[in-house]
C-alpha cells in the first residue's frame, strides 16, 4: 500500500501538478465547482422527493438532477484524485480523509438502497416512511462529506 | 406526506454539531491557529516537500519530529528555497510560530536558515532585526 500511494506521487502528471503554479489551484477550483454543483443537486433532489417543490413534475425533476449530480460526481472524483496525488501518503494517513471516503461509500449505499426501494414500489411518486429516512439519509451525509472535506485542509 | 421540515431541521442540526466540534481543533490555513509569540526551532530535516498545497519540511529536534509549515510552492521557491538548497540530514533553524495546541509538534516559519543561508518564506513576517 505504501509503495502504491509513494508510486503515485512519483508519475510524471502527478509530479508536474505538484510544482505547478497554476494547474494546481484550477483543479482545486474545478473541485469545488464539482462539489457545488453536486451539492446543490442533492438537496433540490432530496428536498423534491421529501415533497418540497411540488409544482415540479417529479419524475422529470429527480431525472434532471440525479443527471446533474452523476455529471458532478465524476468531476469531483476527477480532480479530487488529483489533489489527493501530490501527497498520497500523507492524506491517507489522515483519519479526516478516511471518514471522508467511509462517508461517500455510506452515501453510495444509500442512494442503491432508495433505487432498490424506489424500483420494488413502482409507484411513480415514491413517498412514506422509508423514503423520506433515505432522502434525510442523504441530506446529512453528502453535506457531511463536504465537511469532512474541508476539513481535510485543516487537520494534519 | 411528512413535512420535509422535520429532516431540515436534523439536518442543520447535524451540521451545525460539526462544525462546533470542528471549529475547536482548526488549524493549518493562515496563521490563526499558531501562538502569538516567535518560536525557534532546530534540528535536522528528515523530509523535505516542496509542492502544492504548500511546502513542508519535517524536523528532528532532540529526538521528536516536528512539522515545519512553510509557504506555497510558488512563495517558498521564490525566497529561494529549493529542493538544490537542502536535504535530509541537513541542520535547519526555522524561526515563525508554532500550534497554539502545545501538544502538536507542529509550527509555520516565515524564516528558516539551512547550511549558512537565510530563506524568508514570509518576509513580511519574519523578527524584526
Amino acid at each position: 500500500m505504501d509503495e502504491l500511494l509513494a508510486g503515485i506521487e512519483q508519475l510524471v502528471l502527478v509530479r508536474a501538478l505538484k510544482a505547478s503554479f497554476v494547474a494546481y489551484p484550477i483543479v482545486n477550483a474545478l473541485h469545488i465547482m464539482s462539489i457545488g454543483a453536486l451539492l446543490t443537486s442533492v438537496w433540490l433532489m432530496d428536498l423534491r422527493v421529501l415533497g418540497a417543490f411540488c409544482s415540479l413534475p417529479y419524475a422529470a425533476f429527480v431525472a434532471l438532477m440525479r443527471r446533474t449530480a452523476f455529471a458532478a460526481f465524476a468531476g469531483a472524483l476527477v480532480t479530487g484524485s488529483l489533489l489527493f496525488s501530490v501527497r498520497a501518503s500523507e492524506y491517507a494517513a489522515m483519519p479526516i480523509f478516511l471518514t471522508k471516503m467511509t462517508l461517500i461509500l455510506l452515501a453510495g449505499a444509500n442512494f442503491l438502497v432508495f433505487m432498490r426501494v424506489c424500483r420494488a414500489r413502482g409507484v411513480e411518486v415514491p413517498a412514506g416512511g422509508v423514503v423520506t429516512v433515505l432522502a434525510v439519509l442523504s441530506l446529512v451525509l453528502w453535506t457531511s462529506v463536504l465537511f469532512a472535506g474541508r476539513f481535510i485542509g485543516f487537520l494534519n | 406526506m411528512q413535512s420535509p421540515f422535520n429532516g431540515i431541521r436534523r439536518v442543520a442540526l447535524t451540521a451545525a454539531v460539526i462544525l462546533a466540534a470542528a471549529t475547536a481543533a482548526y488549524g493549518h490555513h493562515g496563521w490563526s491557529w499558531t501562538q502569538d509569540g516567535f518560536f525557534e526551532l532546530r534540528g535536522k530535516i528528515t523530509a523535505i516537500y516542496i509542492g502544492n498545497p504548500h511546502a513542508t519540511l519535517d524536523v528532528d529536534a532532540e529526538g521528536e519530529v516536528w512539522r515545519v509549515d512553510l509557504a506555497p510552492p510558488s512563495r517558498t521557491i521564490a525566497a529561494g528555497f529549493t529542493e538544490e538548497v537542502a536535504k535530509v540530514g541537513d541542520e535547519v533553524t526555522a524561526i515563525g510560530h508554532r500550534s497554539r495546541d502545545e501538544t502538536e509538534k507542529w509550527m509555520k516559519a516565515s524564516r528558516i536558515i539551512v547550511n549558512g543561508k537565510t530563506y524568508d518564506v514570509y518576509p513580511d513576517r519574519v523578527p524584526p532585526a
